[in-house]
């Protein structure tokens, strides 16, 4: 086997997957791949497991990085996959930036509390054991004193993961000191000044941390040392794919990505925050271009209770449903729930499975995107937009198991283009787009080449996409902005 | 000693940005450090900026005339957001017509504003009676 192969392979919480991959010209083809259940005991079992299974001809096990047939890659989402927990100021400012960093480096934020740290929030963090607490607040030269009183609530606190401060530089000083026998590690301000957005230090600070502390924590330290590589959480690799498609692949600067699990629904979006030229007036922060946001109560089978709950309303208003009908649905969410493993095994059942699926989009959708309000003023009427606009988005992609396979049985995927329930604002969803399905389920695995190849990884990612329906609004309806 | 925060921005609806840009100019050039949220600004905006950047002054417009009713509960919600000690100009044409300047002076006063001025007001006395408020706080 020649140089020009690539090992890629993600440890999810559930199945181990893997693929060897091709370089042939300017894109990567799919030779093989394998899956096997993931060893929650010890990761590189089912790791192993499979990179045997992709290439035979090597063993292995005993293999050092520079003897192996070709490179390895992976990511991981095991045991939890990176557990953070956001600790910021005002909730819109740096607390909202907070969570968009964590997001962004993928983590899974268990929980956030803005202003102070009570007793309560300390002992929840305690009980949840995050592997990275992000301390955060206050502008350089700024608020000093919730920083430090929250630094000091920690230092007194059980909590024993890293702690990453990405606050007010003028009290550095004073939360390494009262942090000092704590994993502490200083980054920049993820708000220098008030409003402005300072969140690659951040990610590459929870980056280092994941390689250095939470990679061996999870029994991953071996793989990293026997193949000289650097493995990501798997959302990562989905983020650096998102970006690799928006920063190489004309006509790929609008695009959303939808990754809808058992658990959890990622939306991504790689789209400019703000078009000065819509006419509308930006209030808060304007939102970086490549965004992830995470629904944890949004899921097909883990989370399909919370996801009936969080969707009843939408689910009756788009199914017609009697209420009869909304209890037989309701009846199969809660087998779901003690049944994850379950497949739909018949028309009614994959019915439910599509209506489910359309509620984890539009609520992941609606709490992804920016919205805007009409507000009359003595000059006439002005838009006021909060939150990313995504209107021009004009491709979304679905990936992960159920849209996959929504798409190979052609059932078609619920996209709104607008708020289907009453909403105060206007919400700023794509006007007219394409729905491309990752049939083969490939982009996660993908997106381990992302940093290393770009380029290919890119082109790989967007011709293997099937498009499978197109979206157009019938009558727009907030199109007469009025010039600020 | 590093440079006193302040916030500086127009209320409410108003979109007169000729005078901000001249406050946000001059205030810096007076040694303060200015976070300027511009034109069209809502109460919460201004308490959010004070709270993170740990201003000592809110430095309120309003031009075009609906300032009494957008200016109204700015100092009850400080008070609520904690920043009890914080310090509310106001200035600009605050009220709609003719109104002598004393009484809109006290309406404003009324609403918690520690100090209120109108458009001809000098710039200079501004920064000399700031610089000794916030010093007066400061004790
Ligand atoms: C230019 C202008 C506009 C432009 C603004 C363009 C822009 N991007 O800024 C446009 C055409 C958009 C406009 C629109 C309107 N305008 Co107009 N506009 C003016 C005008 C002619 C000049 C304003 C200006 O730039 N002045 C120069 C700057 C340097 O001065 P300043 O803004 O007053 O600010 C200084 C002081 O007031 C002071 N100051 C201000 N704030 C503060 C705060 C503190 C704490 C301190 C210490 C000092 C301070 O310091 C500043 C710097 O020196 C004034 C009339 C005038 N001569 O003032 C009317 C005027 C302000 N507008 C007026 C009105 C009514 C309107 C409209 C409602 C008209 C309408 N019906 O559509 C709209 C409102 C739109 C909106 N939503 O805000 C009225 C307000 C009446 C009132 N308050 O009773 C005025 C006074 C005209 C008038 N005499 O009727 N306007």
């Amino acid at each position: 086997m020649t140089s020009n192969r690539v090992i890629c392979v993600d440890i999810g919480s559930t199945y181990t997957k893997g693929a060897i991959f091709r370089l042939a010209e300017d894109r990567f083809v799919v030779e093989a791949r394998a899956v096997t259940p993931t060893t929650v005991d010890y990761l590189p079992d089912g790791f192993f497991t499979v990179v045997q299974q992709l290439s035979p001809g090597a063993d292995w096990h005993n293999l050092t990085a520079a003897d192996a047939p070709c490179p390895v890659y992976f990511s991981s989402s095991a045991k939890g996959g990176l557990k953070v927990a956001v600790v910021g100021l005002v909730p819109e400012m740096s607390l909202q930036i907070a969570r968009l960093a964590a997001f962004s480096a993928g983590a899974r934020i268990c929980a956030s509390y803005p202003y102070r740290l009570t007793r309560s929030c300390i002992s929840s963090i305690e009980k949840a054991q995050p592997d990275i607490l992000l301390l955060c607040g206050g502008t350089d030269g700024g608020n000093e004193r919730y920083v430090t009183e929250n630094a000091q609530a920690l230092a007194a606190s059980d909590f024993n993961g890293t702690i990453v401060y990405a606050g007010n530089n003028a009290a550095v000083d004073r939360v390494s000191d009262l942090l000092a026998d704590r994993e502490l590690v200083i980054c920049e301000n993820l708000m220098p000044d008030f409003g402005r957005l300072n969140i690659e230090p951040v990610r590459e600070a929870i980056r280092r941390v994941f390689l250095d502390r939470i990679v061996s924590g999870k029994g991953l330290d071996r793989l990293v040392a026997a193949f000289a590589t650097q493995p990501v959480p798997t959302p990562l690799a989905v983020l650096n794919l998102v970006r690799v498609v928006g920063e190489n692949i004309e006509g790929w600067q609008n695009f959303a990505l939808i990754d809808m699990g058992g658990a959890t629904t990622d939306f991504y979006s790689f789209a400019d925050a703000y078009n000065p030229d819509s006419g509308t007036i930006m209030k808060g922060i304007v939102e970086p271009k490549l965004k992830r946001t995470v629904e944890g109560d949004l899921g097909m089978r883990v989370s399909a209770e919370s996801t009936f709950e969080t969707g009843e309303a939408y689910l009756a208003a788009v199914s017609d449903f009697s209420t009869e009908q909304m209890a037989a649905l309701k009846n199969y969410v809660m087998g779901l729930t003690t049944n994850t493993g379950h497949l739909p095994a018949n028309a009614i059942e994959r019915y439910y499975d599509s209506l489910l699926a359309g509620a984890c989009i539009y609520h992941s959708l609606m709490r992804h995107a920016g919205s805007i309000e009409e507000v009359f003023t003595a000059k006439g009427r002005v838009w006021a937009q909060t939150g990313k606009d995504l209107r021009r988005v004009s491709r979304i992609v679905g990936t992960g198991g159920y849209l996959a396979a929504m798409a190979r049985e052609g059932s078609a995927v619920a996209i709104s283009d607008r708020a289907v329930l009453p909403t105060e604002k206007t919400p700023l969803l794509p006007e007219k787009f394409v729905y491309l399905s990752d049939n083969d389920y490939i982009l996660p695995l993908l997106g381990n080449l992302a940093e290393k190849f770009p380029r290919q990884c890119a082109l790989t990612a967007v011709s293997s996409l099937t498009v499978t329906q197109h979206y157009e609004v019938k009558e727009p309806c907030q199109r007469e902005f009025i010039k600020a | 000693m590093s440079a006193t925060n302040i916030v500086l921005g127009v209320i409410g609806f108003d979109c007169h940005s000729v005078g901000n840009k001249i406050l946000e100019a001059w205030f810096t050039e007076s040694g303060f450090k200015v976070t300027n949220l511009g034109v069209m600004v809502s109460q919460e905006e201004f308490i959010a900026a004070a709270i993170e950047t740990d201003a000592k002054a809110i430095l309120v417009s309003s031009l075009y005339g609906h300032g009494e009713i957008d200016c109204a509960g700015l100092r009850e919600k400080c008070i609520e957001k904690g920043l009890e000690d914080i310090l509310l100009y106001v200035g600009g044409n605050l009220v709609v017509g003719k109104t002598p300047f004393p009484q809109v002076e006290e309406k404003f006063l009324k609403m918690g504003y520690d100090r209120v001025f109108g458009p001809d007001c000098s710039l200079e006395k501004v920064s000399e009676m700031l610089k000794a408020d916030i010093a007066a706080k400061a004790k």
